[in-house]
């Protein structure tokens, strides 16, 4: 049969056409190649770096818990434990199983061990007064250079001026593995530790509960606000010029640099209302600011997504029309408007400029209990970590971003779970 | 020629605009109570719109303007006056697409007598469910699974319960927009058995565009042409000896 004409046009130009889909179809591949090496750079470097900061050395010694000098005044009271004899006991311990004998190795072997070591027994003692008065074995953590040297950081090999450990301290680390004493865990710190200098010390949970407590505050001011604004927008307002203008500035705010949000909290928050710097409240209160277009934004296309039939039912057998809008609509958009929200407060945990802007940035050892105690929050914590130099600052950093994408994928998580979970048909 | 007992809904000089558009030019009719009247003409020539006229459903269109005089039961619904909400109650309206909440078949045909207080507790509300449900042929399908959800019927089954939903706030007229161009036959023929028992007590006013289901169900016929109406009267008059060229033109299949 001969071909119609269309059909001959048609073929004449299918060579060109496949052509072009190839292209089309090669340049995606790239693009989402190219997407993927550097996914994968990114996740390999962080990882690598990140999953031996989950980890530290630590020492066991058995010690004699002797009464009389850990404790007094012999009430377990704060005071009495600090007029204690925890560091020196710790010393004669360590002293005895490096068995350094000279002045100089005596102070070498005494800054094998983590600084916060006589905090760990005194809370030891604190959570087991029982054990009083018997030896038992107890583990401390090993000063980040020492660390540094079983991580394979500091080498042997090179001059000894050149390293921060010295022969000697070298000498006595060799000396208590062969002894069995230094064990590789999970690190303690890293999870319940709250800021420290001291690298080995240094821990996520101050800052974890900041981001939780700032988060909140977030939340509770940004949801109910956005939502309020979004379904006054979409169902009630006039459309006019006014709330033309009012929509437009709200679809720009989003994409306004959070930083500017800092500096409004500051001029606002800080300076007008006199709140303090540095406390979860204000920082919740800037990021609320920074998500509000987001919650807006995506709790809007939520409402226009539920089909105009179900409000014309509502209005049909006489519901007003804030009964069509709270009874149909909201219910109906509520789903949506908790995923754009979701996603919202994913990206505020992530903000760190907005709140370096409030001095969340301040060095606070203190784990906050409140709203309105001073605190800071894992994106500045982790901003903080990495200035510093030591080896273990540079792995907990990057410890601390997996944890933060942790968190992170949680939450986006817990959106697509709630989007399948609340989705109706209609 | 017009044997209208007595006039439930009267419009005078009814135009409508969208914008500038005017989508109704000048109409004037008379719609007798408790009867059916069918709305007909090529699509785009304004039934919808003027049938929202009648329960003010054209108030939620963003510059819709009406000019002239709609009565219902001898009260102007226009007037500055009159609430919406007891209108609709009074004027209910059933849609195209069969348009139910997605809430459970109960929930959907309790939700208007609940806004509107008819039921004083569960019992009553139950009674009115039941009786709705039975009014619109459906209670004898769904009686086991109340707690269903609405939208999991059959479309068919999913329009009466529309109707159902309808009648539960008792209303006196029901304004149905081509309540069966998205069923079957079967599903169709059922829901014109049920108009023709409901409008023993309710008035209906329905939009189609089946000339023989005009001809089955309704007692009058309006016929629309670009806005205008051009020919008003028994249905049985209209489909046999139509008095415009026009009306002929469109029940012969000339225009459509
Ligand atoms: N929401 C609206 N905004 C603007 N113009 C509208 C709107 N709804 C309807 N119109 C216009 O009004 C006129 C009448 O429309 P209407 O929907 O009433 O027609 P119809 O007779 O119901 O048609 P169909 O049989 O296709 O449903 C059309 O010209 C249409 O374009
Ligand atoms: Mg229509």
């Amino acid at each position: 049969m001969p071909l119609t004409k269309t059909e001959q046009i048609v073929n004449a130009s299918l060579k060109a056409r496949r052509k072009k889909e190839r292209a089309f179809q090669l340049f995606g591949i790239a693009a989402i190649a190219l997407a993927l090496f550097f996914l994968v750079t990114l996740m390999g470097s962080i990882l690598s770096k990140g999953i031996p900061g989950f980890f530290q050395y630590y020492i066991t010694l058995e010690i004699e818990l002797d009464r009389e000098r850990l404790d007094p005044l012999g009430d377990l009271s704060e005071q009495s434990l600090f007029d204690g004899q925890a560091k020196k006991i710790i010393e004669e311990v360590v002293l005895e199983k490096t068995g350094a004998k000279s002045r100089n190795g005596r102070k070498a072997a005494r800054k094998l061990l983590s600084n916060g070591s006589d905090t760990r027994l005194t809370s030891f003692v604190r959570a087991n007064p029982s054990l009083l008065n018997s030896t038992q074995k107890v583990k401390f953590a090993l000063d980040d250079d020492a660390d540094s040297y079983f991580r394979g950081f500091v080498k042997k090999e090179t001059p000894e001026q050149q390293r921060r450990l010295s022969n000697i301290q070298i000498e006595y680390l060799d000396k208590m593995n062969e002894d069995g004493l230094i064990s590789h865990e999970i690190s303690d710190y890293l999870f319940f530790g709250s800021a420290s200098r001291n690298a080995e010390m240094a821990g996520i949970k101050g800052a974890a509960i900041g981001s939780v407590l700032t988060l909140l505050v977030c939340f509770v001011i940004a949801f109910p606000i956005g939502v309020a604004t979004a379904v006054y927008l979409e169902e009630f307002a006039p459309k006019n010029k006014i709330t033309e203008i009012i929509e437009i500035n709200i679809n720009n705010l989003a994409a306004v640099p959070s930083v500017v949000f800092g500096i409004l909290g500051l001029a606002i928050f800080i300076n007008l209302f006199g709140l303090p710097r540095s406390i979860p409240l204000v920082g919740g209160m800037v990021l609320a600011l920074m998500t509000l277009p987001t919650i807006i934004i995506s709790s809007r296309a939520a409402i226009k997504s539920v089909p105009p039939s179900i409000r014309d039912g509502a209005l049909g057998v006489g519901a007003s029309k804030v009964q069509a809008t709270m009874h149909h609509v909201v219910p109906l958009a509520i789903p949506g408007m908790l995923t754009g929200t979701i996603i919202g407060m994913a990206q505020a945990l992530g903000e760190t400029a907005p709140l370096l802007m409030i001095g969340m940035v301040a060095f606070i050892v203190d784990i906050p209990g409140s709203v309105t105690e001073p605190g800071t929050v894992l994106p500045v914590q982790i901003f903080m970590w990495a200035d510093f130099a030591e080896r273990m600052f540079v792995q907990k950093t990057s410890s601390a971003i997996i944890i933060l994408l942790l968190f992170l994928i949680l939450m986006n998580g817990g959106a697509i779970w709630l989007r399948k979970k609340l989705e109706r048909r209609w | 020629m017009t044997d209208i007992v007595e006039t439930i809904v009267n419009c005078d000089g009814v135009s409508v605009f969208y914008g500038e558009n005017r989508a109704i030019n000048n109409i004037s009719i008379d719609i007798g109570k408790q009867s059916i009247t069918a709305f007909i003409g090529p699509s785009g020539c304004g039934k919808s719109t003027f049938l929202r006229t009648i329960n003010r459903m054209n108030d939620t269109i963003e510059g819709c303007r009406i000019e002239g005089r709609v009565t219902v039961d001898g009260q102007d619904i226009y007037d500055a006056s009159v609430d919406v909400v007891p209108l609709r109650a009074k004027v209910g309206m059933v849609f195209q697409k069969p348009n139910p909440f997605p809430k459970t078949i109960y929930e959907n045909v309790a939700y208007g007598p609940r806004i509107h207080g008819l039921a004083r507790n569960k019992s009553q509300l139950d009674d009115i469910v039941e009786k709705a449900l039975t009014g619109a042929g459906l209670w004898a399908e769904v009686r086991d699974r109340l707690q269903d959800s609405g939208t999991s019927l059959s479309g068919g089954q999913q329009q009466r319960l529309c109707i159902a939903r309808t009648i539960a706030v008792e209303p006196q007229i029901i304004l149905m927009d081509e309540p069966c161009s998205a069923l079957d036959p079967i599903a169709t023929s059922k829901i014109e058995a049920l108009m023709s028992e409901l409008s023993n007590e309710y008035t209906i006013i329905i939009v189609t565009h089946s000339m023989q289901q005009a001809a089955r169900v309704s007692q009058k016929t309006a016929y629309f042409h670009l806005g205008n109406l051009i020919e008003y009267g028994d249905t049985k008059e209209i489909f046999v000896r139509p008095k415009d060229p026009q009306t002929e033109a469109y029940i012969s299949g000339k225009i459509g």
